[in-house]
């Protein structure tokens, strides 16, 4: 022990053998319970994020080529860029090493389209990383999913480019459309595509969004994991299946419809992997179904009614504005405290 | 078999390396230091002075009026002096040294209680317990006399908290099995004299051998013709399971409304260790001088369980474990979720020590990782009180008290499920706790 930490009136320490004895330090640390975690940290589940995002990667990569994953490599890469040189030139502590800006650019560049050239994703990084996570405050403080409204600035700025898919097996991109299975649904028609080959991913569309079941594959790992929850998926899900199976287009039957509605488009990709983003979700279990629910219905919505094929995005982006309502209209009943009906029964008594 | 839990909570990495260790007593250390408080209330008086000679159980501290038990001499020998230190919270506290002879030499006037169980009163046993310095061994550190006295008419029901549910301490795990019979006469005491009809034993899953020894026990006793009033009730293994709030819940289905106590649900709780300490006073009119405390943790040679009489220094504990493997970084009095970080290697051992878990920086380095909220919800999703603690956190950083009062903030109960499974290593019971004495303090002053 240190001499001088010690209070004056307190006897001496024991002899300096038993120190050696036992080895102990000369300060001990003080500090307050608890002394233990669990040891996972905000990386281990960035990292558990991306690596539930590898089959869907891969897939889009064998069936666009190998530009797919350049266009990949280059968004994470400017995330990773853009975050350390705004920390560095904001002189905030560089987080780098969470993985959540690599995380950031890899969902990205999966909103891409193969074709694109690559200052897309570049811009696009330097949107989601500078204006919507540093610029609200870095890591835990953006209000908007960041690879979301990046995809969205995108979208509103270089709509052809980004509206514009090259078919499956188009490694060439020969044939760059706007022929989506979305634009058929848009119509009225069922896709030209297979209801097999839209959930096994042989379909036009973004890099990392056309292949159902890979995606899955990654969403269950996910929640295997318990790095997300159910809620927010299925209820996203959900919503989408019940309103596309009661509401088809007219003169398509239900079911092939539900099924094209589920697996075309972003949807699985955002129900399991953007929608979940920790920070612009709710943190209660019933906020988390109320928003997959208003994410649901918002995307249905557009998808129907608006003048985009695709509602994801802005269904999402909306709905992560509402968080903070979320959360506190869906407070759990604190331990111990009245039961809502209760108390409000005794205080019209009161009255 | 229905095993009992309640919402919320979190399964821990359990450590119960010890488990399987019989207790071995300490060998009588030169000195002990006994401080003169070891639980909530009233600082007990010294009626020794330097050079008198006290024996094994005799009286050295006494508390007149208020809340609090005297205290008793743990060893025999000369008092050496009478000095204050600073306990592991800070508090200054008067500490009687007593210089060991080594005899154990009993005091006279120990004596088993005088009367049957059946003709004694309630008062008469709260009174024994008092008289017994019997405080809450669980971490608690309430007088068990004063809690006994808060049930009386009260409670409907006993339950003997065994749940033990923080990691690495398995002190009473190892007294259900070797000292099983002690622990349910003590309740018995409890039972009969405060006419409670039906006792529990709570037992986590993860100790099914004291399960079924206690089993066995308690057949047999009912083959002797005793009545069949006390069951065991085996919980699922999950922290903070052992808090009374939980295990209330648990066992009966029942919250206890904030700031009211289990006697208000009809539940009187005790800790198993001091429910022993109950029956050895009543049969054998021994005092408290003496408790089992877990030494364990990645510096400690050979964890073990120890008994060790009350005031023998940590040092002393850690010495008859083989010393030290590692530099320790902490040295932790209680469990890892809710104990004190103590800073003095000869702090003695007080009626509230049930571990003593030294940590080397290795183990710690997990601790000092501080990075930004996510608003993951795990703190949600895994609070035993149901509370929200991130926001909690948000309205704590900014002063912003009124928000977190409406949030229910001092329902916490620090039980560090948030912080245990934070990603982001945010210290949330302690910007918790800020809040709560932010609130207390302006409480105080209106």
């Amino acid at each position: 022990m240190n001499e001088e930490r010690k209070p004056s009136e307190c006897p001496a320490p024991a002899a300096d053998a038993a120190e050696a004895k036992t080895g102990m330090p000369d300060l001990l640390t003080v500090s307050p319970s608890p002394h233990a975690r669990r040891g996972v940290t905000t990386s281990h589940l960035m990292r558990d994020v991306m690596i539930a995002l590898v089959p869907a990667t891969v897939w889009g990569v064998y069936l666009f080529g190998v530009r797919a994953a350049l266009v990949v490599l280059v968004s994470i890469l400017s995330c990773v860029a853009f975050e350390l040189l705004t920390e560095i030139i904001l002189k905030r502590t560089v987080t780098i090493a969470d993985c959540s800006a690599a995380l950031t650019g890899l969902l990205l560049g999966l909103n891409l389209s193969a074709s694109v050239p690559f200052y897309v994703p570049v811009i696009g990084s330097a949107f989601a990383i500078i204006v919507v996570k540093q610029l609200f405050g870095g890591i835990g403080k953006n209000i908007m999913n960041p690879a979301l409204a990046a995809r969205v600035f995108l979208v509103l700025t270089w709509t052809n480019g980004m509206t514009a898919f090259p078919a499956a097996y188009d490694r060439s991109f020969d044939a760059v459309s706007s022929a989506t299975p979305l634009a058929a649904l848009k119509v009225g028609n069922l896709p030209a595509e297979s209801l097999l080959d839209l959930f096994l991913g042989r379909q036009g569309g973004s890099i990392g969004e056309i292949s159902a079941l890979m995606l899955l594959i990654g969403g269950v790992y996910l929640l295997a994991r318990r790095v997300i929850t159910w809620h927010i998926p299925a209820a996203y899900l959900g919503t989408v299946a019940i309103l596309s199976f009661l509401f088809p287009a007219a003169g398509v039957d239900r079911l092939p419809y539900m099924v094209a509605s589920l697996c075309s488009g972003g949807l699985v990709l955002g129900a399991f992997f953007m929608a979940t983003d920790y920070v612009t979700s709710p943190v209660t279990k019933v906020g988390r179904l109320i928003y997959g629910l208003g994410c649901g219905l918002i995307t249905v919505f557009i998808r129907r009614f608006g003048g985009y094929s695709e509602g994801v995005s802005f269904a999402i982006l909306i709905m992560n504005a509402l968080v903070w309502y979320l959360d506190m209209l869906t407070k759990p009943r604190v331990y111990g405290t009245e039961r809502r009906k209760k108390k409000a029964k005794e205080g019209g008594a009161k009255q | 078999m229905k095993k009992f839990t309640f919402r919320g909570g979190t399964h821990l990495h359990e450590h119960k390396d010890t488990a399987q260790k019989s207790t071995e007593r300490l060998p009588e250390p030169q000195t002990v230091s006994i401080p003169l408080s070891q639980h909530i209330g009233v600082h007990a008086k010294p009626v020794v002075g330097k050079g008198d000679y006290v024996k094994v159980g005799q009286v050295i501290g006494t508390v007149e009026t208020g809340l609090g038990c005297p205290v008793h001499a743990s060893v025999s020998g000369v008092v050496q002096e009478i000095v204050t230190r600073y306990n592991a919270v800070g508090t200054p506290i008067q500490n009687i040294i007593i210089e060991n002879d080594g005899n154990h030499e009993m005091f006279e006037g120990i004596k088993p209680w005088s009367k049957p169980l059946d003709e004694t009163t309630a008062e008469e046993v709260i009174s024994l317990v008092r008289e017994a310095g019997i405080s809450g061994l669980g971490g608690a550190t309430f007088p068990t006399y004063a809690k006994l006295q808060s049930a009386i008419g009260k409670a409907d029901r006993v339950i003997v908290n065994c749940a033990e549910c923080e990691p690495y301490i398995t002190a009473n795990h190892r007294l259900l099995l070797e000292r099983g019979d002690t622990v349910i006469s003590g309740m018995e005491v409890v039972m009969r004299a405060l006419n409670i009809p039906e006792g529990i034993l709570a037992v986590e899953d993860n100790k099914m051998d004291a399960v079924a020894h206690l089993q066995s026990r308690l057949e047999k006793r009912h083959q002797l013709g005793r009545k069949d009033d006390i069951r065991i009730c085996v919980m699922k293994t999950k922290y903070p399971q052992g808090d009374e709030r939980q295990l209330v819940y648990a066992l009966t289905g029942k919250e206890i409304p904030a700031g009211k106590l289990p006697a208000d649900v009809g539940c009187l709780i005790l800790n198993a260790e001091t429910t022993a300490a109950i029956s050895r006073a009543f049969w054998r009119g021994l005092p408290l001088v003496s408790r089992i405390v877990t030494v364990a943790g990645d510096c400690v040679k050979e964890p073990k369980n120890v008994r060790a009489p009350l005031g023998a220094s940590c040092r002393d504990l850690i010495a008859f474990c083989g010393g030290l493997t590692k530099v320790p970084k902490k040295m932790i009095s209680g469990g890892p979720m809710m104990g004190y970080a103590q800073w003095d290697p000869d702090a003695p051992i007080a009626k509230t020590t049930s571990a003593v878990l030294l940590f080397s920086e290795e183990y710690d380095r997990i601790n000092t990782l501080h990075t930004a909220c996510i608003h993951c919800g795990m703190c949600v999703s895994h609070c035993p009180m149901h509370l929200m603690p991130n926001y909690l956190v948000q309205h704590a950083k900014a002063r912003n008290y009124e928000q977190a009062q409406k949030l229910n903030v001092m329902s916490c109960v620090e039980c560090g499920t948030c912080s245990y499974n934070c990603p982001a290593g945010v210290e949330i019971v302690q910007y918790i706790r800020v809040a709560k004495n932010a609130i207390r303090n302006a409480a105080k002053k209106n």
